[in-house]
């Protein structure tokens, strides 16, 4: 596990080492990976160039060496790139280089051009790479904006980083020899520097101590992620020879077990196994980070992950001798990348406090103490003789005894046993799942053919049958008396606006009535029934159903004629709008069941009912009620599927008088509907009638 | 802790090692500490390898106290300078029925002072104190070896949790004033407050430390 969460070793080839301008000698880094006599000629001929202000031969001529070519025109930055990076790394941090380099006319416009092919590269480079994408300048800035403290602090703060970030930059950048210690306490100064300005400073009187702290947290993970690539494993220092060693060396140690190192970590036992993988996989995790502080937390999550083992193996709190043999049992086991390096950069570059308390602090002191003893570790230390110690690192015993590699086969067998059983019953789960899933869409299908069934046979047997209106008398007469009073006062323009309303509603809703009856969905159907029942009060000429048109006694109706209502002086005419809404309720009764409310199984009169209104009411009705039987058929099937889903949401009846709910809840249609029921809708109409009655006086 | 009134802000903090050979009682002395001085469901957390503990000054500056055990085998010896780097305080344990202990003890006294010279408090501790029948140190001895290289001498025990706190506390109290010292040493113009922290501290702090310590359950093993 450890050696699969392992990026590839970092090897340099001797290609790398010999100078670029492939003369035979061999070039350094600094410069630019040529050696010191092409460094010079290629910068002297670059200068010259320059001065002449021609440009394209630069790029033209740069081909074949464009990036060095590039870093140098943009102010003979020394690279600082460590040779195993040497591809990597090139072209992402010229960009960086370059930026503030910029002084001459010329040379902007020569980075200009460049840049853009430089960032195409870059992103591809950064993609390559594949690891913690550099957090951009704008993430930062979005964090700083975060911090609770004042703007004036947050610029202060801001003006330090770049301060700092330049003068990293700087001493990185300058010709003279370095020294890390030298760079690591200007930081650890600036450090301090910038934890006096934070707290004592006006700018930031009105934060809180937390505020405080987290902006100097800020500041420095800022700092440490823009120069990680500087910072980081510095060609002048020697980490990486270290690295290299401590890598061999835990390479070598392989063969160490918990035993050796006296820790209470069960190797055999599945649940410690995975807590020791956790706690290796933080501590490989370590190096891809940038910042101290996230470096720091990735070896306090390891250690948790250490206590939390020994704390099962020994049924308590761990102490420090238990701790640190398992600590420097998972550093073997995880043989880290770059642990030097990583190790070197937090002491140099973090907060020295950090590092000195807390349980961070004591987590890392412990990590230094681990790395410490295995580069020291010798057979007496280990508890073995010399001569077995010897031998262990040469590879010429072998890392276990028989006992012990039986007992690991042992565990694995057992293991991969469980994982049988664990398949198996997984598998069987499945197919209990598929087999529902199955037997349940089945279900469905017999549904969906059963809703079919019925809706058909209620379809066949009571056809919707639209039947003529019968107006009640003293309707008339108030309409009249409406219409009257419009004709004295001019107000044709109102009722012709209604009118005009009135007509949409019905062309919309018409052929709803039709299609949600026949579906059972009262609550749809009864809501359109007054509407479209209003709408039937006035002649509408663009109706687009001309069965239903047919089917409504509009227009052989003499008594909404607008001439006839003006003629019969009516005797309800005079009564108020209060009584008339009660007598309407009576005499709607008659006209609503112009619907017809037939019952799906047949059994009560309903049927009969439905005869009874045919046989009362206009012949006409007769003659057209196979029209609207027939036309719904081809919407049939959507239309259950959409009562279906309607008949579930309860707020499609919310308006409807509470009594009609459980009849759809049982799809029995308007069987058991008695006439008050829908009276009770009628009061709906009966305050809208009140305006729409004389509508008829527009035409 | 207002802010207004923290004119030195950041957190001051002091570290001390615990050192001693295996099975002296070092973890068993942070045990009962903790047992005594927290909440024991924040003591089955994780660990008894480091005490953090918050203290607030007389003058209302914030201070952290990191006890930091060490693994006590042999074999880690070595790493002794690792863990009391930049330490302020160090406690040595030694077992008061074992003599190779007490010559442990004395082996990391010669180690501290070489390394971190007067900058360290010392306090020799004892243990096991209820092994009196097979005690193989005796009090003078040790109290006399203690005052030779200018620490102090204190006898626990672990198991019958006697003198535990005030180990603890004599710590505290130890590395707060070598802290005033050292602020005397560089702040020559404010000796009025030093003098008042140096005369009641020994009570106020451990008052404080008692009320922020117990009172918010401030042990932090979560963050920094």
């Amino acid at each position: 596990m450890s050696t699969a969460a392992r990026p590839p070793a970092l090897r340099l080839g001797q290609q790398d080492l010999k100078c670029r301008a492939s003369c035979g000698y061999y070039g350094t880094p600094q410069n630019d990976g040529l050696c010191s006599k092409c460094f010079r000629d290629r910068n002297d001929k670059q200068r010259k160039m320059l001065k002449a202000g021609d440009m394209q031969p630069i790029l033209s001529g740069s081909s074949s060496h464009s990036h060095s070519h590039a870093s140098v025109s943009a102010g003979g930055s020394s690279d600082r790139r460590s040779p195993q990076h040497f591809q990597v790394r090139e072209t992402p941090k010229k960009q960086v280089d370059k930026e503030p380099d910029t002084s001459t006319l010329q040379k902007k416009k020569f980075t200009a051009v460049l840049q853009k092919t430089l960032q195409a590269g870059a992103q591809k480079i950064a993609q390559q790479r594949g690891y913690v994408p550099d957090p951009t300048e704008s993430q930062f800035v979005k964090q700083l904006q975060k911090l609770r403290i004042p703007d004036d602090g947050k610029r202060k703060l801001k003006s330090e980083i770049q301060r700092l970030d330049s003068e990293i930059r700087k001493y990185i950048n300058s010709n003279s020899s370095k020294n890390i210690d030298e760079l690591s306490d200007a930081v650890q100064n600036t450090y301090t520097k910038v934890a006096d300005i934070v707290h004592n400073d006006p700018r930031f009187e009105i934060a809180t101590n937390e505020d405080r702290e987290s902006a100097i947290d800020f500041f420095e993970k800022v700092v440490m992620t823009q120069n990680h690539k500087f910072l980081f494993s510095p060609y002048f220092t020697t980490d990486e020879e270290s690295d290299m060693k401590v890598q061999k060396r835990i390479r070598q140690l392989s063969w160490i077990t918990s035993k050796h190192l006296d820790c209470s970590i069960d190797e055999v036992n599945a649940e410690a196994r995975d807590l020791v993988y956790s706690a290796i996989s933080e501590l490989v995790g370590i190096d891809s980070y940038y910042s101290p502080q996230e470096k720091l937390q990735c070896t306090v999550r390891c250690c948790r992950h250490i206590f939390e083992l020994l704390k099962r193996a020994t049924g308590g709190p761990a102490s420090a001798d238990d701790f640190l043999p398992a600590l420097i049992f998972v550093v073997l086991k995880a043989n880290p990348v770059r642990l030097h390096s990583n190790i070197n950069f937090v002491t140099r570059f973090t907060n020295a406090s950090r590092v000195m308390s807390g349980e961070g602090g004591y987590y890392f002191t412990n990590l230094c103490s681990a790395i410490a003893f295995i580069e020291n570790l010798n057979g007496e230390s280990l508890g073995i003789s010399k001569e077995e110690f010897g031998a262990l690192m040469s590879g010429q015993q072998p890392f276990s005894s028989p006992w012990e590699s039986a007992l690991m086969a042992c565990e694995s067998l057992h293991l991969i046993s469980e994982n049988m059983k664990q398949m198996e019953r997984l598998q069987k789960k499945n197919g209990d799942i598929s087999s529902g899933i199955a037997a349940f869409e089945k279900e469905l299908i017999e549904f969906q053919r059963e809703v079919t069934e019925r809706v058909d046979t209620v379809m066949a047997k009571a056809p919707l049958t639209l039947l003529p209106i019968k107006t009640p008398a003293f309707l008339i007469g108030q309409a009249r008396a409406q219409l009257l009073q419009e004709l004295h006062e001019g107000e044709a323009g109102h009722y012709q606006a209604n009118v005009l309303s009135g007509a949409h509603s019905l062309t919309v809703h018409t052929g709803m009535v039709k299609a949600s009856i026949p579906a059972e969905e009262s609550g749809l159907a009864l809501k359109d029934t007054s509407i479209s029942s209003i709408g039937r009060l006035s002649p509408l000429p663009n109706l687009q159903q001309p069965d239903n048109l047919f089917a409504s006694p509009i227009f052989n109706y003499a008594a909404f004629d607008a001439v006839s209502l003006l003629e019969e002086p009516s005797s309800g005419g005079s009564g108020d709008v209060l009584m008339l809404g009660a007598e309407l309720q009576g005499g709607l009764t008659n006209i609503n069941y112009d619907f017809d409310l037939s019952d799906q199984s047949g059994e009560n009169s309903t049927a009969e009912e439905a005869k009874l209104n045919l046989d009362e009411f206009d012949p006409l009705a007769q003659s057209s009620a196979p029209a609207p039987a027939v036309e719904p058929e081809t919407s049939l099937l959507d239309t259950t599927m959409d009562s279906l889903i309607d008949s579930d949401v309860p707020g499609s009846c919310v308006s409807l008088p509470s009594p009609l709910k459980p009849e759809v809840a049982n799809y029995r249609g308007f069987s058991n509907f008695e006439i008050p029921s829908i009276s009770c809708n009628t009061g709906d109409f009966s305050s809208l009638g009140h305006d729409t009655g004389p509508t008829e006086g527009h035409k | 802790m207002s802010s207004r009134r923290s004119r030195s802000g950041p957190t001051l903090n002091f570290k001390a090692v615990l050192l001693g050979e295996g099975c002296v009682g070092k973890t068993s002395l942070v045990l009962r500490y903790m047992e005594d001085k927290f909440n024991p469901q924040h003591l089955s957390t994780l660990q008894a390898s480091f005490v953090t503990k918050k203290v607030t000054l007389p003058d209302e500056r914030r201070a952290q106290l990191n006890i930091w055990d060490t693994a006590g085998q042999e074999r880690f010896h070595a790493l002794g300078p690792i863990y009391y780097r930049g330490s302020d305080g160090a406690l040595l344990v030694y077992d008061i029925t074992d003599h190779d202990s007490f010559q442990k003890v004395k082996s990391w006294v010669r180690e501290l002072k070489q390394m971190r010279g007067t900058e360290i408090s010392l306090i020799i501790v004892g243990n096991k104190t209820d092994l009196e029948e097979q005690r193989a140190i005796g009090y003078a001895d040790a109290f006399h070896y203690a005052q030779t290289v200018g620490a102090l001498y204190l006898e626990a025990s672990a198991k019958e949790n006697e003198g535990v706190a005030e180990i603890f506390e004599l710590l505290t109290h130890l590395m707060l004033e070598r802290l005033s010292q050292r602020e005397r040493e560089t702040e020559p113009a404010s000796p009025l407050r030093l003098q008042a922290l140096d005369a009641d501290d020994a009570v106020s702090v451990s008052d404080g430390e008692q009320s922020d310590g117990t009172g918010t359950g401030q042990r932090s093993c979560c963050g920094i």
